[in-house]
């Protein structure tokens, strides 16, 4: 297991590194340039910026001097607001958008697996065509037209839910949660009952039912386990997706998370903090994709042989 | 099951004899009802977007101040927008973006996707492995994340637009076409061309990419509603479609802003954007089933 960790971290590292140059070289290179300046810097943002990314040295000092900043966790100043530091911006912000993120994912879990797992069930019947269906329409309904249709009928219609704000009143975390949960709930409900079927119908199935294994223990116990790598695979890229959907979920409920920032730091220009926020973004998910594969090994060690 | 064994049966010999696999597959389609009423539906859908210039009742700038925001009315059948401008105008304008969008950044995908694909399955070995492993770190990557990056860095425009999605999207493309190539470049007819004296990319070109086809314009399908949620995404963030021009995505943000007074304003352009990723969806699955019955999901 940590052999298999060591060697995904070893792919992880270089890419990251690349994604650090290539995004750096990709700033640098903007039209106009981001560090030559032709706007109007305050001055001391401009000193700021000197002392950060020392304008002066050859470009590939700058990233390497970027890098060993990045280590001791400082992504420098912003570029667009004297005195405000994108490490800061990412400190306050993220916290909320992971959180965001994680009710989002209970949310689907919670409500896509057990979905699947019963039209799994059930193939073929009523109780598989209906909740299908209904995952169709979670694909097809993007979180920007659920999330005010939701809004609008359960927050301004009936009145139930608040419907901007985090944590200021009881139950505003619900809505947002609901609306990034659910295109995702239903995949996994989608996803889970492929890979359902596909098991229910295999060999060892038929022998611990003709073993005269209970229904419930033949699912829970025989064929769920082997039913969830393809669900597990999905969670990794999943998070990432969950992460950038939150850009839309946070605009709509107005949650000052990271996604957030991000966005204004886009419509800003704010170079130095988009490049901050997209690095820290890409290991985030590099992060969550090694996490995913070490659970798959877990669930199937087999898996670690096709390395 | 055996139901569905037979039905599948009496499907497959329902084909004449000895028509094509395309005939085969469109009469196969056919029958497939949630297939054809999304295929008709897209169809108008195109067909309104591409006349839409000469069939438009109103511009979609033209702003009527004076008139503001109004509900359906004799006029405006869709009612307009808090600038006075006719809504069901500025969908119409928006579904020209959108669709072209989604149908050039997908070609964008297919192109790379396929060449992609079909030359590391062709060649094998160590190339295969290295253009694979290419794939599978392009894959971590956070595309929606870099393509707003690429926004800031060059400004907004379509020309972009199209290629970030386009490059985003090419990667499971590759991964389909490539697990094709595999099986099929054992086939006894490839030998034969090889031992023809064909160049690989002859064989490429003319004998393994029509075979491929099938799974290829499935996905194809399913891509072009990605592509269009993708652009929508961006649009709704401000980070696309600029104004005065219109897609669904910028339409929904402009609806947003002002939906408790005037829901219709994020409704229409949002029940149009559903729809057609609805029929899209259908219309791939459909196309699945017919094309390539030994994939289809029972």
């Amino acid at each position: 297991m940590l052999i298999f960790l060591l060697k995904r971290l070893a792919q992880a590292i270089p890419l990251l590194l690349l994604v650090i140059i290539c995004t750096f070289l990709l700033v640098h290179a903007a039209p106009g340039g981001p560090f030559t300046s032709e706007r109007s810097v305050p001055p001391q943002v401009l000193a700021a910026l000197n002392a950060q990314y020392n304008l002066d040295l050859p470009i590939w000092q700058q990233i390497g001097l970027y890098i060993g900043h990045l280590l001791q966790w400082d992504f420098g100043p912003s570029f667009k607001f004297p005195g405000r530091s994108v490490t800061e911006m990412i400190s306050t912000g993220f916290p909320l958008s992971a959180e965001l993120s994680l009710y989002a994912l209970l949310f689907a879990v919670i409500l896509g697996l057990p979905a699947g797992i019963l039209a799994a069930y059930k193939a073929n019947t009523g109780l598989d065509y209906g909740p299908m269906t209904v995952a169709m329409l979670g694909i097809c309904l993007p979180s920007f037209v659920l999330g005010p249709l939701l809004t609008l009928s359960f927050g301004i219609g009936l009145g139930w839910l608040p419907v901007t704000g985090w944590g200021e009143s009881s139950g505003d975390k619900i809505l947002p949660a609901i609306t990034l949960g659910a295109s995702y709930a239903a995949y996994l409900a989608r996803i889970m009952r492929g890979s359902l079927i596909e098991v229910l119908g295999q060999d060892f199935i038929r022998t611990a039912r003709a073993k005269g294994v209970s229904e419930f223990a033949v699912l829970w116990r025989h064929a769920l386990r082997p039913a969830l790598p393809p669900v597990i695979s999905f969670l990794g890229p999943a998070v990432a997706g969950l992460l950038a959907g939150s850009f839309v979920v946070e605009t709509l409920f107005q949650i000052p998370g990271l996604g957030r920032f991000f966005i204004q730091a886009a419509f800003n220009r704010d170079y130095t903090m988009v490049l901050g926020t997209t690095i820290f973004y890409a290991a985030l998910i590099f992060g969550c994709n090694i996490l995913a594969d070490l659970i798959l090994v877990w669930l199937d060690p087999r898996q670690k042989l096709h390395d | 099951m055996l139901l569905k064994s037979e039905k599948r049966r009496a499907l497959l010999q329902s084909a004449e004899p000895g028509s094509s696999l395309g005939r085969d597959a469109f009469i196969r389609l056919r029958k497939n009802k949630a297939a054809m009423a999304s295929l008709f539906f897209l169809l108008f859908v195109a067909l309104i977007a591409c006349v839409t210039p000469w069939l438009a009742p109103y511009s979609y700038e033209g702003q009527n101040l004076d008139l503001g925001a109004v509900g359906p009315t004799g006029e405006h059948w869709l009612g307009t927008d808090t600038l006075g401008r006719d809504l069901l105008t500025r969908i119409m304008y928006g579904s020209r973006i959108s669709l072209s969008v989604g149908l050039i950044a997908t070609a964008v995908a297919l192109g790379i996707g396929v060449l992609w694909g079909t030359c590391a399955g062709y060649f094998g070995g160590r190339i295969d492995a290295l253009m694979m492993r290419t794939v599978d770190l392009l894959y971590a990557l956070p595309f929606s994340i870099l393509i707003i990056l690429l926004t800031v860095v060059f400004g907004r425009s379509m020309l972009l637009l199209f290629l970030a999605i386009g490059a985003a999207e090419w990667l499971t493309m590759a991964r389909i076409v490539r697990g094709q190539v595999l099986s099929i470049k054992r086939k006894d007819f490839i030998e034969a061309a090889v031992g023809m004296g064909l160049s690989p990319w002859q064989i490429m070109v003319r004998h393994i990419i029509p075979n491929v086809l099938g799974p290829v314009i499935v996905y194809t399908t399913l891509t072009i509603p990605s592509v269009i949620l993708l652009e929508s995404f961006l649009s709704f963030l401000g980070l696309g479609i600029q104004p005065p021009a219109s897609s669904w995505g910028s339409l929904i943000s402009g609806g947003v802003e002002v939906m408790e007074e005037y829901p219709g304003l994020i409704i229409y352009p949002g029940l149009m954007l559903s729809l057609t990723l609805f029929a899209l969806n259908f219309l791939g699955d459909g196309l699945r089933d017919a094309l390539d019955p030994r994939s289809s999901k029972d």
